[in-house]
């Protein structure tokens, strides 16, 4: 019997010896083409920065995902995968909370300030991993932008350039800036006859919307913001948005991904009141990074008059606003290829 | 070496009712995971601590119904294979409760209350104010209690003594200040040194 014993525990011990070498294999160190995971571990958080592309230059371009909710690997698509990872390294960040993040701390140690020193600690990590000599540039998209203002506020030392991708500096602000933006793109299609009765329902949820600033009422614009970006790219005003993953699409436990999702969102938005509470337009001037502002001119979700806010308050001597006149919320994907242009632009100016 | 702690345990209970460790034990080995995005093995041990026999009365022949309590002891290992983000270790133990119908069809639920989740991450750096380090053997531990409702099929008389599949909740705790929950499958097979 001890032989049967024996045969069945050399099998199990092969099996789980394949799968730790498959779980490996994926892996590429070649610094031309790079294809690693490795793990920031800071203040009670273990989280993954999935790092793509060309590091020969030693260029490496953090992108903080959107949400509160989002996920790093979703921007890893169409040309940013395609051109800026061959132009430079991309790093795609699951920050504290999200996506394949883990860690064992309580609802006070998330917030944004931790979570910009979060980032910080990204680009220490990057510094000492490929090089002190490494530059490291910084791309915010959509909450995004709070993060990455929150971060340069910091510490600006570590990074080379500031990509504000429909960034909310000013979260307390968009309430209101989400109601003139919706009224605004509701009067002009309802004049060009673009589904008037879509945009008719808009303008009565914004009449009827609180003065003040709810959580409540913060959410339904949002919703509004989302899908009338839908009924524009229908009625063909913005481009149609492709997302082309390539043979990488994000394949991570859904349960988790939406777990988290809302547990960050919760901790965030409806504790913290994120979009009542926090704005930096103030300290933007503080901000003295070399910076370009790229936004999209249909943006309903933060519309494009914070854009002009970024560039007219940002402290920096160099400094470009680029509006994609068939765009919303997200260029990347309504006009990839001008996107990716834009951005290696900036960085190949800046490195 | 608690799974060993526990057989030592169950090695004793077993002498004392005067039946061997081996004729009350069913080893178990199978697949463990969600199917789409983590994939991994189990191993496994039940020890038959009660059992009840229900027959009932047919009029061709008598039918007996089997209601077992086991204890219930594992350890297994599951990744996501792709970007090693989720490569784990878990080991779990319960009670399973069990029953076996006339035609050797069984269903089973199972609590685990003591329940341990370690996590192994690939390279990775910590940041305590400016130092940056590299963490010697990353991942963190949870405590990872699940419960599991299954089914499966007795083979009598056999070394492979029947199949299983199980749907298993496990949390962890504390997992980024909450408690994450997951939904895992387990479908393996059974295995007995009952000396003949």
């Amino acid at each position: 019997m001890q032989k049967i014993i024996k045969s069945k525990l050399q099998i199990v011990a092969i099996l789980v010896l394949v799968l730790s070498m498959n779980s490996c294999t994926k892996e590429n160190l070649d610094i031309n083409e790079l294809n690693e995971t490795i793990f920031v571990r800071h203040k009670k958080a273990d989280m993954p920065a999935y790092i793509h592309g060309n590091a020969s230059d030693k260029v490496f371009l953090i992108i903080l995902h959107g949400g509160p909710g989002g996920n790093g690997l979703w921007y890893r698509l169409n040309t940013i995968r395609t051109d800026i990872e061959k132009n430079n390294a991309v790093v795609y960040f699951d920050q504290r909370g999200h996506n394949n993040a883990q860690g064992n701390y309580s609802e006070k140690e998330v917030s944004v300030a931790i979570m910009a020193e979060d980032i910080v600690a990204l680009a220490k990590v990057i510094k000492k991993k490929y090089g002190e000599d490494s530059k490291v540039f910084l791309m915010g998209h959509s909450w995004g932008g709070t993060l990455g203002t929150a971060t340069l506020l910091k510490n600006q030392e570590e990074f080379s350039g500031w990509i504000d991708v429909a960034g909310v500096h000013d979260p307390k602000g968009l309430y209101q800036e989400n109601k003139i933006s919706l009224t605004a793109i509701a009067n002009e299609q309802i004049v060009l006859e673009n589904s008037v009765a879509h945009w008719r329902s808009v303008l009565n949820l914004v009449q009827n919307s609180s003065p003040l600033n709810t959580f409540e009422d913060s959410g339904k614009l949002n919703g509004a913001a989302h899908e009338g970006e839908g009924i524009l790219e229908e009625d063909k005003v913005i481009n149609e948005a492709i997302a082309d993953y390539g043979d990488d699409v994000p394949s991570d436990d859904f349960s988790k991904v939406s777990w988290n999702s809302n547990k960050i969102n919760n901790i965030l938005v409806k504790d913290q009141g994120l979009f009542q509470q926090v704005s930096f337009t103030e300290r933007l001037s503080e901000i003295t990074l070399p910076s370009i502002v790229l936004w999209g001119k249909y943006d309903l979700v933060v519309p494009a008059a914070i854009a002009q806010e970024a560039f007219d308050n940002l402290g920096s001597n160099d400094k470009e606003l680029f509006m994609f006149q068939k765009s919303a919320h997200n260029p990347m994907l309504h006009e990839p290829q001008l996107f990716s242009d834009k951005v290696i632009a900036f960085i190949n100016r800046h490195k | 070496m608690l799974l060993l702690a526990c057989a030592i345990n169950l090695h004793g209970q077993s002498m004392i009712d005067g039946t061997s460790f081996l004729n009350r034990t069913a080893f178990k080995i199978g697949y463990y995971g969600d199917i789409q995005f983590e994939h991994g093995l189990n191993l496994g041990a039940e020890y038959l601590w009660k059992e009840k026999l229900k027959v009932k009365e047919k009029r061709k022949r008598a039918k007996t119904i089997t209601h077992q309590f086991l204890i219930n002891g594992s350890i297994g290992y599951a990744t996501n294979f792709s970007n090693k983000t989720d490569n784990g270790l878990h080991t779990y133990y319960g009670l399973i409760w069990r029953r076996t119908n006339p035609k050797r069809w069984q269903f089973n639920l199972e609590v685990n209350p003591l329940g341990y989740y370690r996590s192994f991450l690939p390279e990775t750096f910590e940041v305590k104010e400016d130092k940056v380090s590299k963490v010697k053997l990353p991942g963190r531990s949870y405590y990872a209690p699940s419960i599991g409702v299954g089914i499966g099929r007795q083979r009598t008389g056999k070394r492979r003594s029947g199949w299983y599949l199980n749907l298993n909740y496990t949390l962890r705790t504390p997992y980024n200040a909450g408690v994450l929950g997951g939904y895992s499958i387990q479908y393996g097979h059974r295995f007995n040194f009952k000396k003949k």
